[in-house]
């Protein structure tokens, strides 16, 4: 067993440590939206190059998997996910919270997590060389199968609704194709701005479309941010009781997230979807999903640390990186002279198998690291009055939104769309349907417009769709989720009718009708705004090469259809009590902050990233206060907000080497 | 009390003393290098390469950032609001920087930007993997020749070299192959050796990193690559395509000439340096030494290429 040898390599004090540190330094770095495993490792590869390779790969390794899984902090806290990854985290994750189980759902994210790496790191370790070549299975045709596959979990996530849902993720895809399209190479929808050039931002958006309304709905009541837990703590015997539970989800979750992993340029984000997709069809409940079932954040937060160790396997076998953050450790292994590719793992063994090793150890330190900041972060949350928090996490979203692209741009594109999701909420668009569509229209685009050209070279166009075996699984799965929650609901109805035929006595009287569902004014309003960006689509689709115009202007037909649908279906409804827009205390509130933080990133640029924030917070803290405070509590307040803006200031500019708009101030 | 706060703060800054201006001893403190791409492509894989002899060179650190985004047309389009005092580098690519501003407003001009070293090249190369039944390019154009359109070549990008190639050598052997463009590199290696296109067109680079998986057909260099002996440049072949993808530094255009000559000598000293021309030859680049003084006429002769190529592609009339 040579490769058990390794393990003691591994297991040097110094490399110890470095996994220890890495883990800490990811996890926390993870929990904090915008400040992403990508940055992390860019700042601290050239750390690396004075270290043995194998410890250097250890840390950047651990930092990796321990932003990965922090980011379920964030997604469990605050309604917003930390990385992408953890976006599927959000949907059970946030609504346990709420109900007072947040610190349930940390442990319960922990040991998933946990258990996730480990199954991926033991994929690397044992089956790489054979497990690479599922990346090469691959082909264009299947990663757009399988981001249709993807997009069928909007029909499961917005029942009774589904028609505003597949709206949204139109809306999404339209805004994944906004910027130069890498197919074709047209300039698509940018209105003739520069910022929109490089696209709409992914983590800018999700940040926006999730956490701002959390923020517009804080400051709106009085009522404390997550109802305190009854028993208190982060109750992980019950959390490891509830696992073992449910070990089946939690294996399945991980292989998945494995393979998922394994694709390059799929990541951790489709890995957390899929899974929970899978978790949610294969429930004997599905209806809880969306509304604090733990199998939800079990699902995610196992596939998606799996992704970590699957990611490695593309990378390290093939040379192809699977994530933006094994592009860089590769970057740093050549570097070090180490040749990738399949003759890696026979030339360079010592190397890699110690590295393998030193993720594993690095993932089940995740446990008690994760448990000591995850009790830290769930304490600090409940207890931190609302006035305090509220500005926070607006900071963070601000910071999260500006760090990506050193970019105040992103930060107000991430405002503005913050408060467009909050609006669309209001009348039945959910943010995920949109954020599904963002992430997975580039991947569903560019493997459509490939399969499309290599099928017509060949002359082999339907084949190259339908007839192919992994597409032909994925083809299947996406029919059963799609059909399943249609199946479920007739099956539920059935068992009611034979319930009924049962009872010998029926009293008709008795039936429950169903609820009225009154016309929707707003909701007309929408899908007319949505009917005349379907035809301005089309319109700007005319100018394009063939190749960037087949995809928009299927989308916008299929937007103005389903727009047009909605219409009808309100207009055939009876005509409800009408609504005047009344202004409540909570709706002035909401106002307010929307114009704060509109206020905070249009005048960054001009006053200065730490003027601009010091006095957004402060206006903030204003905002979210509906006590009568002592002017003690105030000045202690205002000190920490004080410190809170220009601790993060520092940091940006400093460790993380961010060029900070400086304006006339600072 | 927020007014005398921001009083200290303008005086501390104030009181920072400039960093030196004169090029002579720059630099003083850690430069920062922006990479326009994602991390992992060939030009993130260069620059780490000149990092790790940085502060040999210069005394100090160089620190990697990415700013990916519309091809590079999003770092490129700031380059000129970044400080000129010679900390802010960025990488530049040719022939992005022509082609992109040929093919739309993508907020910047070719003649906007200030490239003080470009210091190597990717020739493009046709790829095929292991099992193909092409072993030579002849194998290849003569079965293209017989069925048109149907041989499909994986490339990085639309308007990219690798697509400028595709095009010249469609022109040259008269044949018609289809192009596929995949979001970069990783990609389009991946449709080759998983043989969803029957060949790639890509950088000579990746012949390195995949070994024995992938066979080089044909490499647009002058010469031929001290990393692959036995594969025939293009001219060799008959077809006179040398190109690839040129990969330099620049600096934001308020920097003063001193500086911009400085970065130039610093690029230029690791050029030299045999532990970098080691590594960067192992791996499949080209070293070109095309320094500042040089650079207007490089430049000059790379837009009237590239416009041609352009007209090819069908970006312009």
């Amino acid at each position: 067993m040579e490769i058990l040898g390794y393990l003691l390599d591994a297991l040097t004090p110094f490399n110890l440590l470095l996994a220890l540190v890495g883990v800490i330094l990811g996890t926390v770095i993870g929990a904090l939206p915008g400040l992403s495993a990508t940055m992390a490792v860019a700042v601290l590869v050239p750390f690396t190059f004075t270290m043995d390779p194998a410890a250097g790969l250890i840390a950047l390794g651990a930092i990796y998997t321990g932003a990965i899984y922090g980011g379920a902090y964030a997604a469990i806290l605050v309604n917003t996910p930390g990385t992408p990854s953890a976006i599927a985290t959000t949907f059970d994750g946030f609504p346990m919270a709420k109900r007072g189980d947040g610190g349930l759902a940390i442990s319960l994210a922990t040991i998933a997590s946990v258990v996730g790496g480990v199954v991926g790191a033991v994929a690397l370790l044992v089956l790489a060389p054979p497990l690479a070549r599922v990346a090469l299975a691959f082909g264009p045709t299947e990663y757009f199968w399988l981001a249709m596959f993807g997009l069928t979990l909007i029909a499961a996530l917005s029942v009774g609704n589904t028609l505003k849902g597949l709206i949204g993720a139109c809306i999404g895809l339209f805004l994944s194709m906004i910027g130069v399209a890498v197919v074709g190479g047209d300039v698509r929808y940018t209105m003739g701005m520069q910022r929109f050039l490089a696209g709409i931002d992914l983590t800018s958006a999700i940040i926006g479309l999730y956490c701002v309304p959390v923020i517009l709905d804080l400051v709106a009541t009085r009522d404390p941010h997550l109802k305190p837990s009854v028993t208190g703590g982060l109750r992980v015997a019950e959390g490891l009781r509830m696992s073992l539970a449910r070990k089946l989800n939690v294996i399945r979750s991980s292989v998945i997230g494995t393979i998922i992993g394994i694709l390059p340029g799929a990541g951790g984000s489709i890995a957390g979807l899929v899974s929970y997709s899978e978790a949610r069809r294969s429930s004997r409940d599905p209806d809880s999903f969306g509304k604090g079932n733990p199998d939800g954040v079990i699902a995610t937060e196992a596939a998606n640390n799996a992704t970590v160790g699957g990611g490695f396997i593309p990378t390290l076998v093939l040379g192809i990186p699977g994530t933006p953050p094994d592009a860089i450790i590769l970057g740093a292994l050549l570097v070090q002279g180490i040749k990738i590719g399949p003759t890696l793992f026979t030339t360079d063994g010592n190397i890699v198998y110690t590295f393998i090793w030193g993720l594993l150890i690095a993932t089940l330190l995740m446990l008690p690291v994760g448990l000591l900041i995850g009790r830290y972060a769930y304490a600090s949350i409940v207890k931190v009055p609302k006035a305090v928090l509220a500005p926070t996490v607006a900071l963070l979203t601000i910071i999260g939104a500006f760090a990506i692209h050193s970019n105040v741009e992103d930060a107000q594109l991430m405002v503005g769309l913050g408060i467009l999701a909050w609006i669309l909420n209001r009348y039945g668009f959910q943010p995920s349907p949109i954020v599904l569509g963002l992430v997975l229209g580039s991947i569903a685009e560019q493997g459509f417009v490939q399969t499309w050209l290599i099928g017509n070279a060949s002359g082999r166009l339907p084949e190259m769709f339908f007839n192919r075996p992994i597409s032909i699984g994925i083809i299947l799965a996406a029919l059963i989720t799609l059909a399943f929650p249609i199946w479920a609901d007739w099956k539920a109805r059935r068992r009611a009718q034979l319930d009924t035929a049962g009872e010998a006595v029926s009293d008709a009287g008795a039936e429950i009708p169903d609820e009225v569902k009154t016309r929707s004014i707003p909701s007309i309003i929408i899908a007319v705004i949505f009917v005349l960006i379907g035809i301005w689509i089309i319109m700007g689709a005319r100018s394009m090469s063939m190749l960037g115009a087949v995809f928009p202007v299927t989308i916008a037909v299929a937007l103005i259809a389903l727009s047009l649908l909605l219409i009808g279906q309100q207009l055939r409804r009876p005509a409800g009590p009408a609504e005047g827009i009344v202004l409540d205390e909570g709706g002035k509130r909401r106002l307010a902050l929307g114009a704060a933080m509109m206020g905070w990133v249009v005048l960054m640029p001009e006053l200065g990233f730490l003027v601009t924030s010091l006095i957004a917070f402060a206006l903030i803290m204003v905002i979210a206060n509906y006590d009568r405070v002592p002017a003690r509590t105030w000045a202690i307040w205002l000190i920490s907000g004080a410190v809170i803006c220009t601790g993060f200031w520092w940091l940006m500019a400093n460790v993380l080497l961010l060029r900070m708009p400086a304006g006339i101030f600072f | 009390m927020k007014i005398a706060l921001v009083t200290i703060f303008a005086g501390l800054v104030a009181a920072t003393p400039l960093a030196a201006q004169d090029a002579a001893d720059f630099p003083t403190k850690p430069m920062t290098y922006i990479i326009p791409f994602n991390a992992g492509g060939e030009s993130d894989i260069s620059a780490r390469f000149q990092q790790s002899e940085w502060e040999n060179v210069t005394g100090q650190q160089v620190v990697i950032q990415y700013q990916p985004g519309a091809g590079g047309a999003q770092a490129w389009s700031q380059l000129n609001s970044l400080p000129g005092d010679g900390y802010t580098i960025m990488g530049i690519n040719l022939p992005h920087t022509v082609l992109q501003p040929l093919a739309g407003s993508v907020g910047y001009a070719t003649e906007d930007l200030t490239p003080v070293h470009y210091f190597h090249y990717t020739p493009d190369a046709i790829f095929v993997k292991q099992d193909s039944q092409f072993q030579t390019l002849e194998d290849l154009v003569n079965y293209a020749k017989e069925n048109p359109g149907l041989v499909t070549m994986a490339g990085s990008g639309s308007n990219s070299s690798n697509n400028l190639a595709a095009i010249r050598f469609n022109e040259l052997a008269e044949v018609m192959t289809t192009y596929v463009p995949f979001s970069g590199t990783g990609p389009s290696i991946t449709a080759v050796l998983g043989g969803s296109t029957m060949a790639g067109f890509n950088y000579a680079t990746s012949g390195v990193a995949q070994g024995d998986a992938l066979r080089m057909l044909a490499v647009a260099s002058e010469e031929r690559l001290p990393a692959f002996p036995d594969v025939p440049t293009f001219k060799e072949l008959g077809y006179d395509i040398v190109g690839g993808a040129y990969r330099g530094v620049a600096l934001p255009n308020s920097a003063s000439e001193e500086l911009r000559q400085r970065v130039s000598d610093i690029v230029a000293e690791i050029n030299a340096a045999p532990a970098f021309v080691e590594k960067m030859e192992e791996a499949g680049f080209v070293l070109t030494d095309v320094t500042y003084d040089q650079m207007d006429e490089f430049v000059a002769a790379r837009v009237e290429e590239y416009t041609a190529g352009a007209k090819a592609l069908g970006i312009i009339e």
